[in-house]
């Protein structure tokens, strides 16, 4: 199990430099653009529906910051959760590769177990890479701007997404597990993404619609300048965590029971006809 | 070859959905054997192999291997065999020798690096390529030495020599016969007679899912097709060679064709009254018999 965990991890290097250093990229040239002269006109646009429904908010700096580098670092990394989670099973029994793995002494859940242990040290070296970067760009623009966000500040309220990610990264396991092909899962998974993403924004603008939120998990990451000062709620990291746990041994469940290389549907199970 | 059996299934049966994969597949395989599944595409071999690895859950009875049920016993079973898959799919960004050594370490190998270089350069490869880059003959040698390298006790090959040239596959074959010295088992699924008739002790035959006969390899080769072409003194009547296993398949005056599944006893007796000027034995491919056994009139699996 060890050697799979390593092989999953060491095979995607190369993705946590990249995405790693990428959303320093990102964070870099959103910190770096924000001229506090600006600042003024942004006061006029924050009123904005538009803005409110892509989270936006533009009455201060830290809400900026949270609006600009704390919602869309986590919305791009998750666009690798979802290609990550559902190539490593999905994607595997397609190409034909996961027949080699389910033939060799382990048991499916130590191979899921591995999987998922390794997808989540990816993500949370990635976050960590990406936290790191954008606190040193924050703390380089200190010098000559008075912000009240620190660098320390920026560095957790990024880590606090994690959670987020590692729901994102058990669901589409769990896809892996149930959907006839990776192509399906990753369509299944992107449009969980997007509903949950513009259905929490949506909700907060209509009352009416206020209990979709709870649907969505961008409803359990703070995204709001709150963030800096207060940290992440505990309430809301146990939900995603809940969340990450329970499609973890759904997905366990449905692996163990999983016909690889048949890529059928959940009730297509086997029927004696004749 | 010891009576230990190492393969047993009752009534196997694999579903897709409503379609039938294999159907109450009953084979035993015994220690020190090397026994050869043979079917055309689609007849159900893989179905089989991977039923027995607990890949694909039965539908219906079960498998035991090394006595051991597969599916509440599969990590134990696997830890004594090693499989080459039929549709063989690699990571195409990984080095060959790094796919050795991470498959070495899944299987917890103890590494015999000496053999491994051996088995290498008997198939005449050089691992130290990234996947992407070779052929697919090349890739199927790596299948071949990831399959081998381990010496477990039991080797599940489908298909093993597909897409390789002559040479390779001829080392191959000697690859499994020198398991079979060592006293250890193979299970090879193929639908290369030629290969089957070279290694296997014994043949299971595999039809629309169903087992339609275990055979010994012996009595399958005296059972195959032969085509015999008779010069006669005077032309036989057209009834004359109404045998059982006999054939005429084409005439032309005094020259007669005959596809023969039986010994030529019979033959040579009904054809001695007409004088025979000339006898020529017609070789018959190995696609010919193949297709002559899987012939709808012949699903009981008689008369080869």
């Amino acid at each position: 199990m060890f050697s799979l965990l390593m092989h999953e991890i060491k095979s995607r290097c190369t993705a946590i430099l990249g995405w790693g250093f990428g959303l320093i990229l990102y964070g870099a040239v959103y910190i770096l653009i924000f001229p506090p002269e600006l600042f003024e006109q942004f006061k006029f646009l924050k009123d904005l529906s538009v803005y409110a429904l892509v989270g936006i908010q533009l009455g201060s700096f830290e809400g900026y910051m949270a609006s600009i580098v704390l919602v869309y670092i986590p919305i791009l990394l998750s666009i690798y959760c979802i290609i990550a989670s559902t190539s490593t099973l999905a994607g595997e029994e397609d190409s034909g590769t996961l027949e080699l793995i389910v033939a060799m002494p382990l048991s499916r859940w130590q191979i899921l177990t591995a999987k998922a242990v390794a997808l989540s040290v990816v993500v949370l070296s990635i976050m960590i890479i990406a936290s790191i970067g954008n606190a040193f760009v924050l703390e380089a623009i200190k010098i000559n701007t008075q912000i009240n966000v620190t660098p320390f500040g920026l560095f957790t309220a990024l880590m606090s997404s994690l959670p987020l990610e590692l729901a994102f990264i058990m669901i589409g396991l769990f896809l892996g597990t149930i959907l006839p092909n990776r192509r399906l899962s990753a369509t299944a998974l992107t449009i969980f993404f997007i509903a949950s993403f513009f259905g929490e924004n949506i909700a907060g603008m209509v009352k009416s619609l206020e209990p979709i939120k709870y649907f969505s998990l961008f409803n359990y990451y703070n995204t709001t300048e709150t963030i800096f000062t207060e940290g992440a709620q505990v309430s809301d990291v146990l939900a995603l965590a809940g969340i990450a746990a329970v499609f973890f041994i759904l997905a366990l469940i449905c692996f163990s029971r999983r016909n690889i290389t048949v890529g059928g549907w959940p009730w297509q199970q086997g029927k004696i006809t004749d | 070859m010891s009576s230990e059996v190492i393969i047993g299934t009752r009534d196997l049966s694999v579903y897709y959905g409503e379609h039938r994969g294999i159907k109450d597949l009953n084979l035993s395989v015994q220690k020190g054997e090397v026994f050869g599944f043979l079917g055309p595409n689609g007849a159900g071999k893989t179905t089989t192999l991977r039923a027995i690895l607990d890949i694909i859950h039965p539908t219906k009875g079960s498998a035991a291997l090394f006595g051991l049920d597969s599916r509440k016993h599969g990590v134990a079973i696997r830890e004594r065999i090693s499989y080459l898959p039929g549709e063989l799919s690699l990571y195409p960004s990984m080095k060959a020798s790094y796919f050795l050594d991470f498959l070495g370490s899944l299987q917890k190998n103890k590494r015999d690096e000496s053999y491994l270089e051996q088995l290498l350069e008997r198939v005449d490869l050089d691992p130290s390529r990234k996947m992407r880059e070779y052929s697919h003959g090349n890739k199927q040698k790596i299948g071949v030495v990831a399959a081998f390298m381990g010496k477990r006790e039991l080797i599940i090959l489908d298909e093993p020599t597909i897409g390789l040239d002559p040479l390779v596959q001829r080392t191959v074959l000697e690859l499994v016969l020198e398991v079979k010295e060592e006293g250890r088992t193979v299970f090879i699924s193929s639908h290369n007679l030629k290969e089957v008739q070279t290694v296997c002790d014994r043949v299971g035959i595999i039809q629309n899912g169903e087992l339609i006969k275990t055979e010994k390899v012996d009595t399958l080769i005296n059972q195959q097709l032969r085509r015999l072409e008779i010069n006669f003194r005077k032309e036989p009547p057209h009834d004359a060679f109404a045998i059982e296993g006999v054939k005429e398949i084409s005439r032309e005056g005094n020259l007669v064709l005959f596809e023969v599944s039986q010994d030529l006893d019979r033959l040579m007796e009904k054809a001695a009254p007409y004088g025979i000027i000339d006898l020529e034995t017609k070789s018959v491919s190995l696609d010919e018999i193949f297709l002559a056994f899987y012939s709808p009139q012949k699903r009981g699996g008689h008369n080869v």
